[in-house]
Formats: structure tokens, sequence, C-alpha cells
């Protein structure tokens, strides 16, 4: 049985921020995760249950100079739909269209996949291979201020981030694309639909000349956090896509992820599948 | 043979139309309510503590704390109940567990609550202490010499064993080894049919754990009135014979117990026996003095409620040169669980498909079930009969392979036809299978499809398509494995020319309400509204044996039938009386007695009613019927005709394989099925579809990974049900072999489809990749080892005790 002493659904941020200062508060969104993780006893409730959906200014995708910024309460749904992200972020799009169910996907929201910190959240892979930043909002003294951290470093293990007590999430960043600009995104679940991830691959460079460069390639369900693969990029950047740079990549992506066996897969098929998709995307990004 | 003319359908004729299904439009509104929206006043929420060892004995259970909990009314443990009886298909079953538990399921103790969330608090108060005993994980482990023992007979307080009056149930008695049960079966002589054969191949077939995953879970509401009857609110598929056990269990008379079915989400076979839950439902009714409800969470669901039988298989088939099969010989190893239920019966079915799909001039067939620490198995649509299938037809096309046949011309050289009688004493009155190979076959460009995909085996590209055959044989007109089984019905016209239909036979969802309506209406010239089913209260209905073996339609649809034509004799005679004419002349036809003839109505029905019913004779018209099938009960060397009708299909089941991933899609199946004759087409249609994706489901995505007794994935993220866009395109045909005995020449069909279907996707997989794999399930990681060729081939042993 659960101990919620205190519900709050807060207008404005700064009145978010205020409860949030005073301590002891379990921040709710979705609720997607949150829900089935207390009744399964795995996160207890703190005092106060915050409701943050109503919280103004927390929803919805935007530019801000040079990024667009998508607002934390923004929900799966809004984000496949929206014609911002489709036209700078569509490898983002293309996560949230494999991501659960419609109904999960009209309540869950960015902000509360990116908090819950699972090695296989969907829209964590194509967010690192996009360069993108969180943004954290606090009140210690009185005052709002914020912060922002590449989403790459922010993981600190499983269901784990750098976000202190105090802060809320309230924006996650992404850059507007360069000219040549790739990104692909793939997730294997047992079948196509309301699957959590297998394994996850996201990649993005700019392209040109037969070759990638500025490279990203990050995988999702093989380490306790989403994960960077920096030899697999290094075996990548600056050289032309063939068969020969693909297979040495393909290689170095096996080698390098160091996943688990549990009741979804072996690790060693896990390794297999980093292998033979890291592969296969790349065949495709040569040949488009 | 016995096959029935098939008349020329009258246009207002509702056979062979598609009826919506009767209680449609309240499923689909949310408006049925189920056993969880019912509340009974002044009732109780019940929870059950389960084991948190695979297999223990219990030193101490305190539930001191649990009974103090403010809300708690009864905690119950084996030491409150002393006269508990044993249940289950072999008397070794406690509901509440006292001494030992052996398996993660068994119930040690239940507490009655004002709420759900008391009764759970409850449970976590109750200190259990345990202490370990080897555990039981696979069947294999359970026959080594000097394995524990499962059910060790009871030692007496000198370490003796205890003397017990014969006939003791193993619940009290034990066993001295861990066998639960044995089935030999034979027919001809296997070794001279071996020497003739000119091919034989050996394999071993490994099939795993699934569970229904019906909708609506496992629940029931069970309380006492002032003079001790007993009334339950059940699920169950089998009222009846619930009515006489839990009569037998309390020690009263079977008529102080009734029992109510609410409408239920879904059955599949997994409420077809009695469970502990159900027993134990009832001791705290009693205890409390007042209703209890129990109805499982999902993960209790899966942790609690019967898996299929998980089967290790030996098959050693052999055939000639010219394409005759020899000979079969089967040896099989049951996981029992810890307990006897259902699953363990599972080779009555699987043995017919051995002995009886093709024509074998030799067969011989040999189960043991044994008892280990995992969950039992029960009943589960196809009865065995996936397992068997899914073995023989993949053997049927390794034999083709090696004699250089087609697979198809090799299945119609040995498929039964209409009059042959099999070694099993199975006959077969009608009888399309040959017509649903050719069928299935040509609507699938299957011959064609085959070669091509062998012949584009190493083109590149990852993907690979496959298409694969498989045919089955399954009771279709009821299965006698009790003394009776047959089905009352009462039915009755009240004076507006409204049917009441009372019928024995249940409702799970499968359509039986509508399908009998339909025959009564077809009978009466009524339309389907004019009929009210009441099929859920024993203290109401006839008897029936319950929902099993594809039996209702036909069973229930015959009871159905000789009512209706009862009430039309009665109804015609009247008439006839009335307007001095011959009753041979007249009939029913759209609400009026008519001139059979001319169609011409003599009078309204509903005034020929009224008229009755009001007249000085003030006549009622209300009939009885009850419905035998003419089959018998096999004797004890599994010979007799135990179904009064069979069942055939062949279904077609095309995939793509993507060999980096292993994932198998299933991109279309085409089914044709020999149905005896379509009643409701779109009933037929839907239990076909549905049926197809459970054996999709088997085949490809489920799987109860039980691992060392423990149940490791027990909710809908990790055990993986087939989701809409998995789902392959189909092709459904329908063979109408009018059946003699049939209801309008129907047979049954409820597991049919889903029986072909692993068995024709493990073919498909072979023609796509030249890789045939043995076991289930084909999921992604499966066989993507299977194709690197990282998975061992299952090998066990041919065994049977001495
Ligand atoms: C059936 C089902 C299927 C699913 N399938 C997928 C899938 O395919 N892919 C996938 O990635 N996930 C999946 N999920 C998980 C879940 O839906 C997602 O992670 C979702 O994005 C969570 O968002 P939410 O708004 O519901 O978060 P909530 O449950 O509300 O919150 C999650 C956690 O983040 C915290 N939190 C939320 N918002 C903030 C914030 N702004 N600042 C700080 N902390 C915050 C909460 O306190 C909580 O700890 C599935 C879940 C279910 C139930």
């Amino acid at each position: 049985m659960t101990a919620i002493e205190r519900y709050a659904a807060p207008n404005s941020l700064d009145e978010a921020l205020g409860i949030l200062q005073q301590g002891e508060v379990t921040i709710l969104a979705g609720g997607t995760d949150l829900m089935p993780q207390t009744k399964a006893g795995r996160i207890a409730f703190k005092a106060t249950l915050m409701n943050i959906r109503n919280v103004a200014g927390l929803s919805g995708v935007a530019f801000d100079g040079d990024w667009l910024s998508i607002g934390a309460t923004t929900t799966i749904t809004a984000i496949l739909n929206d014609p911002l992200v489709k036209k700078n972020a569509p490898v983002l799009a293309e996560a949230c269209d494999h991501f659960a169910s419609d109904q999960i996907r009209n309540a869950g929201t960015i902000g509360g996949n990116i908090s819950n910190a699972s090695p296989a959240g969907d829209t964590l892979v194509p967010l690192i291979v996009l360069d993108a930043e969180v943004e954290l909002a606090s009140k210690p003294n009185g005052a709002v201020t914020t912060r922002r951290m590449p989403l790459a470093e922010y993981f600190t293990g499983p269901g784990r981030t750098k976000r202190a007590a105090n802060e809320l999430l309230t924006a996650v960043r992404i850059p507007l694309p360069k000219p040549g600009h790739v990104a692909r995104f793939y997730k294997f679940g047992a079948r196509p639909a309301l699957d959590i991830a297998t394994i996850s691959i996201g990649i993005a460079g700019v392209k040109k000349d037969g070759a990638l460069t500025d490279i990203r390639v990050a995988f999702g369900a093989v380490a306790p956090t989403p994960v960077r693969a920096k030899r697999t990029e290094a075996a990548l950047e600056g050289r032309r896509l063939d068969d020969a740079t693909i297979e040495t990549a393909a290689n170095a992506a096996r080698d390098e992820v160091n996943p688990i066996d549990d009741v979804r897969a072996t690790a060693w098929y896990r390794k297999e599948l980093i292998h033979n998709m890291t592969k296969r995307m790349l065949d495709h990004v040569a040949q488009a | 043979m016995n096959v029935a003319e098939k008349p020329v359908i009258a246009p207002e004729s509702l056979i062979g139309q598609r009826i919506q299904k009767k209680d449609a439009p309240e499923k689909a509104a949310g408006k049925t309510r189920y056993i969880q929206d019912m509340v009974v006043p002044g009732m109780l929420h019940a929870k059950i503590l389960r084991s948190s060892r695979v297999h223990a004995k219990i030193k101490s259970i305190d539930t001191s704390a649990a009974k103090a909990l403010p809300g708690v009314h009864v905690v119950l443990t084996a030491a409150d109940v002393p006269n508990q009886q044993p249940i289950g298909v072999a008397r070794d079953h406690l509901p509440l567990k006292g001494e030992r538990v052996r398996s993660l399921r068994d119930e040690i103790a239940a507490v009655a609550a004002d709420s759900d969330e008391i009764a759970e608090a409850a449970l976590k108060l109750i200190r259990v202490e345990y202490e370990d005993l080897p555990i039981i994980a696979g069947p294999e482990d359970a026959i080594k010499p000097g394995a524990p023992l499962i059910h060790p007979a009871p030692l007496d307080a000198d370490g003796q064993p205890k003397s017990l009056p014969p006939k003791t149930p193993v619940a009290f008695a034990g066993k001295a080894d861990n066998i639960a049960m044995r089935f030999d079966y034979t027919h001809g002589d296997i070794a001279q049919a071996e020497a003739e054969s000119d091919v034989v191949v050996e394999d071993t077939f490994q099939l795993h754990y699934v569970t229904h995953c019906c909708m609506g879970v496992s629940g029931v509401i069970a309380e006492f009135d002032a003079s001790g009857n007993l009334l339950m609110y059940s699920n169950t598929q089998v009222p009846f014979l619930h009515k006489r056990e839990f009569a037998e269990y309390l020690n009263i008379d079977p008529s102080r117990v009734r029992i109510i079915q609410p409408p239920i989400g879904g059955g599949f076979g997994s409420k077809l026996d009695i469970y502990p839950f159900e027993v134990i439902c009832i001791f705290l009714a009693r205890a409390a003095k007042r209703p209890v409800k129990m109805v499982f969470t999902r993960e209790e669901e899966f942790l609690a409620s019967p898996t299929r039988q998980p089967v290790l298989l030996t098959l050693r088939s052999g055939c000639r040169k010219d394409g005759t099969l020899t000979f079969r010989q089967v040896h099989t190893l049951h996981d029992n669980g810890a307990y006897t239920s259902w699953g363990a019966t599972t080779p009555f079915v699987m043995m017919q498909t051995f002995s009886s799909l093709y024509r074998v001039p030799a067969c011989d067939y040999h189960t043991t079930v044994v008892y280990t620490n995992n969950p039992y198995a029960g009943s589960f649509r196809g009865y065995g009969n996936l397992q068997a299938t899914f073995a023989i037809e993949q053997h049927m096309d390794m034999l083709a392979e090696r004699i250089g046949m087609d697979p198809l011309d090799f299945r119609m050289k040995n498929a039964q036809d209409a009059g042959e009688v099999t070694g099993q004493g199975m006959t077969f009155k009608s009888c399309g299978f040959k017509e649903c190979l050719t069928t299935a076959a040509e609507r699938s460009d299957y011959r064609r499809k085959h070669a091509d995909n062998i012949a584009n085996r190493n083109a590149r590209g990852p993907v690979k398509r496959g298409i694969g055959i498989a045919s089955m044989l399954h009771v279709g007109g009821g299965a006698k494995i009790y003394p009776s089984d047959g089905c009352g019905t009462i039915l009755k016209l009240d004076d507006f020319a409204n049917v009441t239909l009372i019928t024995g036979a249940s409702e799970i969802g499968q359509g039986s309400e509508t399908v009998l309506s339909q025959l009564v209406c077809e009978e009466l010239g009524l339309p389907i509204s004019a009929v009210t089913v009441v099929n859920n209260d024993t203290a109401i209905t006839p008897w029936d044996v319950g929902v099993h073996a594809s039996r209702t339609t036909f069973i229930a649809g015959n009871s159905a039938i000789g009512a209706a034509r009862k009430a039309k004799a009665k109804i015609l005679a009247a008439a006839a009386r009335k307007h001095g004419c011959d009753e041979a002349e007249l009939d029913l036809r759209g609400g009026f007695v008519v001139v059979a003839e001319t169609g011409e109505p003599l009078v309204e029905l509903a005034r020929l009613m009224r008229n009755l019913h009001f007249s000085d004779k003030a006549e009622l018209v209300m009939t009885t019927f009850y419905y035998e099938p003419p089959s018998v009960h096999q004797d004890k060397a599994f010979k007799g005709d135990v179904s009064a009708a069979y069942a055939w299909a062949a279904q077609v089941v095309e995939v793509e394989v993507d060999t980096d991933t292993g994932i198998v899609k299933m991109t279309k199946v085409t089914g044709t099925h020999d149905v005896g004759r379509v009643l409701n087409r779109l009933g037929l249609e839907g239990q076909i579809e549905g049926g197809v994706v459970m054996g999709q489901g088997y085949a490809l995505t489920e799987n109860l990974i039980v691992d060392n007794g423990v149940t490791r994935n027990p909710n809908f993220r990790d055990y993986k049900l087939v989701t809409a866009p998995e789902i392959p395109e189909m092709d459904i045909t329908f063979v109408e072999s009018m059946d003699g005995e049939g209801p309008q020449g129907a047979k049954g069909v409820g597991e049919a489809p889903s029986i072909c279907i692993a068995a024709a996707a493990a073919n498909a997989i072979y023609n796509a990749t030249g890789v045939r794999i043995f076991g289930l399930p084909f999921t992604p990681e499966a066989v993507y080892r299977a194709l690197r060729g990282a998975t061992p081939k299952p090998h066990w042993q041919a065994w049977k005790p001495a």
C-alpha cells in the first residue's frame, strides 16, 4: 500500500519548482513507467505526488535559435505527429513510431522516457546521436535557475541520472541538422509493436562524397545506460562507406558492447544483432 | 459411411448465413458484466498465499499477525481444514498444502478480508518456514534412478511406511516413483513393418510451455445460505461436473450445490478442471459465513492457471519408395508438473493423430507422464494435437524428401477416405480430408512456391521465403470420455411465439448461443431475434458434460434440434386439428404455419400459440430432448469409435525468414476445413481466424519460460501474444462433407484451426532455409541460433517403464 500524503498539480513552473524544493516529491508525468513500477513495488511513492502535466510551457515543440526544443511533457504521439520534428529530427519521429502502442504513446512523455533512464528507452538512442541536451530547472534560493548538459553524459545507471532531487527536467534540445546530415534508428523487438527493445541502434553523421563525418553511433539495451560507441565511430569517421569499412565497423560494434543475458535475449544474440543490423543500416546509408 | 444429402437451401434458410453473435453488442459496448464486475452484498475478498519455494517441507506457518490485521475475517491453512479431500484427475492434490510444497503455485494459506488490498497486506504478514528439498526441474530428471520423489509415501512415527487401506488416493498414500500415468497403444506388427520399409527416420521433438491467456482470468464467488446450500458464481466450463465434485467434496447432496456462470471471458480448456482456488474459496465462505469472492490477478493467472502440456517426443516413421507409409513408433515423456490435471491425458488425442490421421499399417504409441516440480499442465485447445501434429507433419515432409516425392502427393497417397476404420476403431463416416489438401494447396499455389523457394534458398539477400503444409484430424462429434457425452435441452414457446432455449451447453465466447438459436429457428421458421437462450444456471438448465472436445455445436446442436422438432410436431398437429387438414401438409416458415407445398400462410404462429394457451385445453408448447451421440467409450486398449464424427483440415503457412535476425514473419495462412456444413459463416470464420492466431502464437511468440521450477515471465510484457500487425493474411475455405449425424450436417471445429500452424510453420522454415527445427517456439533468437547451427538437435532416447 502506498503512502501518498499530498497530491499537487501546479500550473506554473515556478510553483512546481517550489514544491520540489520542499523535498520528498514523486514527479508524475504520463505515469506509464511510474504506475507499473510502484505497483510492482520496485519504487515507492514519496509523501507528495506532483503531477506536472498542467505546468504551462512544459509541453510542445518550438525553435529556440539553432535548436529545436521539445518540452518535457510533450507526449510521444505529439512528437510523432509534429511537423518540426518530422523535418528537423525525422529519426526521433521514427523511434516514436516504434514506441509501445497508441494508448501508451498518448500518455507517455519524452521527459518521462528520459527521466526513467531505462537503457532500452526508445527516444534515448536517437536523441544521443542527434547530440541532444537536457535542460534542468530548479529554485534553490527563491529564484529559478536552469542548467544544460549533453544527454550522452546524463545517465549514470539504470533509472539513474545526474538530475538533483530539486530539479525538474523541463526540455530536451536538439541542434538543427547540418546539410548532408543523415540519421538512422533501428529497434529490435521480438514483435513489431508493443515491445521493449532487445537492442537498439542509432547512427548519425554528415554524408559527403560517400563518407561519413561527425559520426555518432549509440546503442540501447546493451549496457546499464544507453551508450555511445566510440570505437565503432572511430572505425567509420571520415572513411569511405565501402564493404570493408562497413564490416570493420560492424565488428567493432559487436566487440565493444557488453550486454547481459535476460528473459528477452542472451548476450550472444544481442551481440550478433548489433553486428548484423549495424551492417544493414550502414549498407542502407551507403546506398541512399 | 454416413453422409447426408445436401438439401437445396431455401431462400429464407439461416443455414450458411453470416449471423452476428448474440452477445456481441453487449461486449462491444462494454456492458457485459463479468465475474470481475459482480458485487454480492456482504461479500469478502480473498487472496491465496502461494509457496515461495519450488520444493520444500513446510516446517511452520504463523498466521497470527495476519489474523490480527484489522479488516481480516478469516485466515485458513491446511491445519484449519482437517478433512481436505484430494482433487484432480489422479486425486493427488490437496487444495491447501500443509506439509510439503511441490511447486511455486502451491497454495499454503488463504485470507478473506474486507478488500483485496487488506487481504494482500495480510498475506505479507504470514510467516512460513521451509526446509528445501532437491528440485526436479525437468521430466528427464524425474525418471533417473534414485531421483527424489515428488509424492513420497508418508512414514509413520517409526519411519516405516504407513499402512493405508488399498485405493487410498495418491495425495495420502504417495507414489513409489515419479510416474503419474502411462499410455500404451499398439496396432499392427511394428518389427515387420519396419523391415518392409525403404526409409526410416527418427527424431526427437520438444514442445514447450504456453498458457491460455484468457482475457477473463480465473474467478469464483462462493456463498452458503442459512441452510448450508452452496451457491457459486463461477467461470467454469463444466458446471455439472463441478456441481457433483463439490457436493462430493463437502459430503452434501448435489441438489444443494448450484452453479451460476456469469459471462465467461474465454476458456480454451483452462477452466475444465476443479482447481484449488475454487475449493479454498468455498472453505473461506464456510468459515466466514459470508459470500467470498476470489479473482486472480494477471500475474497469478500466469503462475497458477494450467499450461498446455509440454512434451518430449521421439518419433520413428517409415515408408516405402512408392510413398506408402509403413509404421510409426512414438515415445513421449510428458512433464506433468507437481499434480495431475487434464494435461496428463492428452495422449488420448495424440495417439489418434499418430494412429489415424493417415493410413498406417502399424503404430506403436507410448507415453509416460512424470511428476516434476513445475507448474501443472491442463487441457488447452487441441488437447495434445498441436504437439502430435508438430512431429508427425514434419516427418511427413522429411519422408517425402527422402524418397523424392512431392510432400502433397505423399500426403494424398496416405490420406484417409470416408468409410475407413482405423486401427483404433475410429470410423470415418464423413471425410473431406483429400479435398482439404487439394483445395488448400491449389489456393495457395503450394507446389509452385515450394519448388521456387528451394531454388531461391541461396539467392542474395537476408530474407528467405518458405511455404509449408500440414494437416489434422480431430474429434468433431464430441468425445465419449465420460459414460455420457450428452446434452439436454428444454424448449418453450410463449404466447407471442418467442422461444426460450434452455440448454446445458455453456457459452464461453465461442458463439454457442448464436448457433443453437440458429438451429432452432431453422426448424421453427422464426428469426434469430425470437430466441432467448438460458444456459448458465445448474438449477435451471438440463445436464451437459461441459464445453470441451469441440463438441457444443454438434452435441448441443443436435439436442436443440431434437427439442425444436418435438415442438414443431406439436404445433403442426394442433394447427392441423384446428384447420382440419393433415399435419404432414404443413410447415413453419416466417413466423407462420404454412401449407408446405405452396407456402401459403395458414395462421400466424403467435396467434396459434395464444389460441392453444387460452383455449379450454390450455396447452403450452414446452418440450425436452436429450441427445446422446452414437459414440463409444474406448476400451482399455484405447480402441473404440470415440466420436460421432471427425473433423479434418489442411493449412498452408507462408513465411519470410530474416536470416540476419531470425525473425519469422508469417505472411499468409491458407486453410481448408472439413466442417461438415457451414452453419453460421461469420462465427466459423471468427473461430478459424482466432484459432490460427492462437496457433501462430504457439509457433512463433508465446513461451512460458519455466526455469528450475520458476516461471520467469508471468506478464504480457515478456510473455508475447501475437499483436494485430503480425496477424497474417488468411484465406479460409470450407469443405462441406455433410455429416450424416451432425446437426444440419455440421461437425465441430473449435479446436481444429490451431492444430496445424506450428507444424506447417516448421515445414515452411525448412522450405525457406533448408534448416529443420525440432523444438518450439520459433522465436527470433531460437531461429537465428538454429540457422547458425548453434542449436543442439534435441535428443531423447525413446523409453518406457518396464
Ligand atoms: C505497456 C507499456 C509499453 C511500453 N513500451 C515502451 C516502448 O516501446 N519504448 C519505451 O521507450 N518505453 C516504453 N514504455 C515505458 C514508458 O511508456 C516510457 O518510458 C514513457 O516515455 C514514460 O513517460 P511517462 O510520461 O509516462 O513517465 P512517468 O511514468 O510519468 O515518469 C517516469 C519517471 O520519470 C520521472 N519524471 C517524469 N517526468 C519528469 C520530469 N519532467 N522531470 C523529472 N522527472 C520526471 C517520474 O518521476 C518517474 O520516475 C512502455 C510502458 C508500458 C506500460
